[in-house]
């Protein structure tokens, strides 16, 4: 799929549409979206399309931004007490490590 | 080739977990055994090529499709389930439902619409690669030693003959879609971007201005793991593990006579099925995991493949049509293997025991 071949109309409704499923938690899809359109939205010369997908491009990126403080507020808490919480964090577990902490 | 390493590696993580039951009392039975398990799974892979020619052949296209779609998400999902699961354990580390739930959903779901709809071609690619090195990881764990050993070379041997006989079922299959101008699901081809522009196939593809560097674009390199291959692999998963020719097949068939009407980037390539790519990393899986003689068996292999890879491609240039990719590497890589691991590391160890370095 190379962008370049694609109409402008397209290339709108593609981006939408990828903005549009990463509402359901896919960030990586917002991820996506933003890697590949950046070049679309930022670096070419105006279009008439070009407005809205920059604002897809930049909510995504506000999205993913989100995601990604969550994901990593969340991973360090749950890394940090996973042993002091006792049964609890052993039932949220999915791997459990050998050892002592 | 980063694929294949990246294959390696982890086949590294697997040899603590992986058992091989193989374990019988005499050689004899064992090469028996070996013998009647390649059988099977080859009998099961012309059978579901055999049904793939069929559909296609009466235009049950909706059938594939579905049936692609299945296999593509029991990969995505289920397997790479299992292969985290496996990492983590292995780097001792703890991991909650609920990051796991998030990253295995986002893989499943942006690898479904990368590769069945639409999305950047190298993320499709990367995706593409990475299924086929999961399916190859799922052989190598599961498959007794000399079963995959044979099975390799079996396959090699019935590749070249399905594709180059003129009854063959992937013949048939390469020339329907010759005939119906049609290209082969996207789902089970890797084409990369690299361009020839001198050697395209029989249309005129006129301006297709690539700046890639030149690469034999050969436009169909027929069978590569198909991933119609590994979507019987998945059915079966538990039973045998069987690679469907199917997916070989449809790669296979990638006809080099693509329709002319479009010129798209993905059109000129170079297009290699997906059951290649999962041969391949067996190979040099299995050689990483069970070669006593580490890294040097595992580069000894891997620069056979990709030796054998190159020549198929000089062959693909000099043919123009639909060759099977799998049997010059394999075959390639198989010798190397078996001479190196017991040729070549003895000789090393004796050299580095007397000190004596040449």
């Amino acid at each position: 799929m190379n962008l370049e071949r694609l109409p402008n109309e397209e290339k709108l409704t593609l981006c939408r549409k990828y903005y549009l499923g990463g509402f359901a938690l896919l960030p990586f899809l917002w991820l996506v979206n933003v890697v590949w359109f950046f070049k679309e939205a930022f670096l070419k010369p105006p279009f008439t399309e070009q407005t809205q997908i920059k604002t897809y491009v930049k909510r995504s990126a506000l999205g993913l931004l989100f995601w990604v403080t969550v994901l990593t507020t969340w991973i360090t808490i749950y890394q940090h007490f996973r042993a002091q919480w006792g049964e609890v964090g052993d039932y949220l577990s999915f791997t459990i490590p050998l050892g002592t902490p | 080739m980063v694929v294949v390493v990246a294959t390696i590696k982890s086949v590294m993580l697997y040899e603590i977990y992986t058992p091989f039951p193989e374990e019988t009392d005499t050689v004899a039975q064992r090469a028996v055994n070996s013998i009647l398990n390649a059988t099977i799974m080859i009998t099961v892979i012309i059978v579901m090529t055999l049904v793939l020619v069929l559909l296609y052949k009466y235009r049950c296209y909706k059938v594939i499709q579905g049936w692609l779609f299945l296999s593509s998400l029991l990969l995505l999902f289920f397997f790479s389930f299992i292969y985290l699961q496996e990492v983590f354990k292995t780097y001792n580390v703890a991991m909650d439902y609920f990051t796991l739930a998030i990253v295995v959903w986002n893989f499943g779901v942006v690898g479904m619409i990368c590769i069945h709809w639409k999305g950047p071609l190298r993320l499709q690619q990367a995706y593409l690669i990475m299924i086929s090195a999961l399916m190859a990881l799922v052989f190598i764990k599961y498959l007794p030693e000399w079963t995959a050993w044979l099975i390799l070379a079996v396959i090699s041997v019935y590749d070249l003959l399905a594709v180059l006989c003129p009854k063959g079922p992937l013949r048939i299959l390469v020339e329907t879609a010759q005939e119906r101008n049609e290209p082969i699901f996207p789902a089970l081809i890797y084409s990369s971007t690299m361009v020839w522009l001198v050697n395209m196939a029989d249309t005129d593809r006129p301006k297709r201005n690539s700046a890639e560097s030149p690469a034999p674009s050969s436009p169909s390199q027929d069978d590569g793991g198909f991933t119609s291959s590994w979507v019987s692999q998945q059915e079966h998963r538990l039973g045998q593990l069987q690679s469907t020719e199917e997916t070989r097949r449809e790669i296979q068939q990638m006809p080099s006579s693509r329709p002319p009407v479009e010129e798209d980037d993905e059109e000129r390539g170079v297009k290699l099925g997906l059951g290649d790519f999962i041969f391949y990393s067996m190979l040099v899986g299995k050689a990483s995991a069970t070669a006593s003689g580490d890294w040097n068996t595992t580069l000894a292999c891997f620069v056979a493949i990709l030796i054998g890879l190159c020549l198929t491609l000089l062959l693909l240039a000099i043919f123009r049509k639909a060759l099977p990719a799998l049997p010059i590497s394999i075959f390639f890589g198989l010798v190397f293997y078996f001479a190196t691991d017991n040729l070549v590391r003895p000789f090393m160890d004796e050299l580095a025991l007397h000190q004596f370095y040449v």
